[in-house]
């Protein structure tokens, strides 16, 4: 059989189609810098969706959760490897999405004998300062990107972009841990109900949906997930989960 | 990231890096067949761990030497492992703190991948491992090193303190331990201290912070290796249910203060 650059284009588009259709009804995982440290929230149903990864750097994903585990697994692999062997200072989001996972994953993607990576990741690298914090956006096709500030991970870039809109205007001005997770809950909810409205537009039309209906669905079934890199901390581990008594006050008006 | 071929972690960090904790080659044939220069192996001494009231305090002193030489009189030879784990480090300072950075790598390797924390029993027993790895070198004169691990045991709710021998045997002590050139000279004053006194783990932190650097004046004075206080602070941290904590450079300046003779 002979393979053509048609064959590969249209196998390219299958399975790009393949995996948004699995990751579009993903939970959103959003991220916030803030003056305490870098906070991570989503809400998941069963299994965990934000882990620690290095000394400074934890991960959120959105796909097949055996995937996610691939790819968490690859990452602390290589922050460790590299950490003992060079310094925990040389383990950055830079080489760490760009150089390790990046690569790889663009290989897993184009290789149409192989079933693709269902995933899309965000890291996070705590630094000193707010403004110096980096989140690492990556995509199931190796595609990758850094920012500042905040970032989200949604079932669609759509839904991305919508809720980029969210906290570009409004995460500058939160300095609060719970100022933080309310936002984020907010950013989620906005992500969660603009992949769903595509899925909505193609079958049965648009649907406005409330972002606090939306909420309380899934507070309802789900566990909200956050997770904080501390800045000023004194302990080992600057990764913790945050306990539902810290997360309460923000998700109370959800419940 | 090959799928077909990727191995489910086991949160073994040793596999992962290829074994870090093999002896270096030196070369040599023991110490009886021409045997390393002492010189080039710098050691760390004293260093103590004693339960009180909260938890377990590690004290050690400054000083590194290297056969006649004061090599360095800011060591560091208490080091946390994890938020609940302590090493004290006497021996050869290159070796442990390599050790020293294996450990740190394999206990957060192991809980990151795992998703949870490597057991109490598990970390002392890596720390065995290290040992009995490292006697070759040992045996050759060069790249010995003796720890203490102290813990707090969510488990038990107490604090806990592990000794080594030189060929990785572990042993669980109920009051103090220590290790280094000058712990063989104090040892019996340990127990001088719990008779005439308190047990260790009956003192608030401050009295047994005291008894500590007495007896690392004490081990100063008869062991030319150790630093004591005089010049150079000691280093001491604590660890509790809350986690591991450093004494500040404050805080120890006043206990030193409140001893006889002390500055």
């Amino acid at each position: 059989m002979v393979y053509t650059p048609y064959d590969w284009n249209q196998a390219v588009g299958q399975r790009t189609e393949y995996i948004e259709e699995r990751i579009r009804d993903g939970s959103p995982v959003v991220g916030i810098s803030l003056p305490e440290g870098a906070l991570l929230v989503t809400v998941h149903q069963t299994q965990r969706k934000v882990y620690e990864i290095y000394d400074r750097i934890m991960f959120g994903g959105i796909g097949n959760q055996s995937d996610l585990e691939t790819a968490r697994n690859a990452a602390i692999d290589f922050a460790h490897r590299e950490g003992f062997q060079r310094s925990p200072d040389d383990v950055t989001l830079q080489r760490l999405v760009g150089s390790a996972l990046s690569p790889a994953i663009k290989r897993a993607f184009a290789d149409p004998f192989n079933v693709p990576f269902v995933f899309r990741g965000l890291f996070v690298e705590l630094a000193d300062r707010r403004e110096e914090d980096s989140f690492g956006w990556i995509n199931y096709d190796g595609e990758y990107a850094f920012h500042h500030d905040f970032c989200v991970i949604a079932g669609s870039l759509e839904a991305e972009n919508e809720v980029t809109r969210l906290l570009h205007a409004a995460a500058p001005g939160v300095s609060t841990l719970e100022g933080g997770v309310r936002l984020a809950l907010e950013g989620w909810a906005t992500g969660k109900i603009q992949a769903r409205r595509r899925i909505d537009d193609e079958t049965e039309g648009e649907r406005r949906e409330d972002p606090a209906t939306a909420l309380r669905d899934a507070l309802s079934t789900g566990t909200l997930e956050a997770a904080l890199l501390e800045r000023g901390t004194r302990r080992e581990s600057k990764f913790r989960l945050l306990k539902p008594a810290e997360t309460e006050a923000a998700a109370a008006e959800y419940r | 990231m090959g799928r077909a071929v990727w191995p489910a972690p086991a949160g073994g960090f040793r596999e992962l890096v290829g074994d870090p904790l093999r002896p270096v080659e030196t070369g040599s044939r023991g110490a009886a067949a021409g045997a390393v220069p002492a010189a080039l192996d710098t050691h760390g001494t004293t260093v103590i761990a004693v339960k009180y009231r909260d938890g377990v305090l590690n004290v050690g002193d400054r000083r590194a030497t290297a056969n006649m030489a004061i090599m360095f009189d800011r060591a560091e030879k208490v080091i946390a492992l994890d938020d609940y784990t302590l090493i004290a480090i006497s021996g050869s300072f290159a070796r442990a703190m390599e050790i020293v950075r294996y450990l740190k790598h394999a206990f957060k390797y192991y809980s990151r991948t795992q998703l949870q924390e490597m057991s109490l029993d598990g970390k002392v027993s890596e720390v065995s491992r290290a040992i009995a790895g490292n006697l070759p070198m040992a045996l050759q004169g060069i790249g010995a090193f003796i720890p203490i691990v102290s813990a707090y045991d969510p488990r038990t709710n107490e604090g806990r303190i592990f000794f080594y021998d030189g060929m990785g045997a572990r042993f669980e002590t109920a009051e103090f331990g220590a290790a280094g050139s000058g712990s063989e000279r104090i040892r019996g004053a340990f127990d001088y201290i719990i008779r005439t006194k308190a047990p260790f783990r009956e003192m608030p932190l401050d009295d047994a912070l005291r008894e500590c650097l007495v007896l690392l004046d004490i081990a100063a004075d008869l062991d030319a290796a150790t630093g004591g206080y005089a010049k150079v602070l000691p280093v001491a941290k604590t660890i509790t249910v809350e986690g591991v904590s450093e004494i500040s450079a404050e805080e120890m300046q006043e206990a030193v203060g409140s001893l006889p003779g002390g500055r």
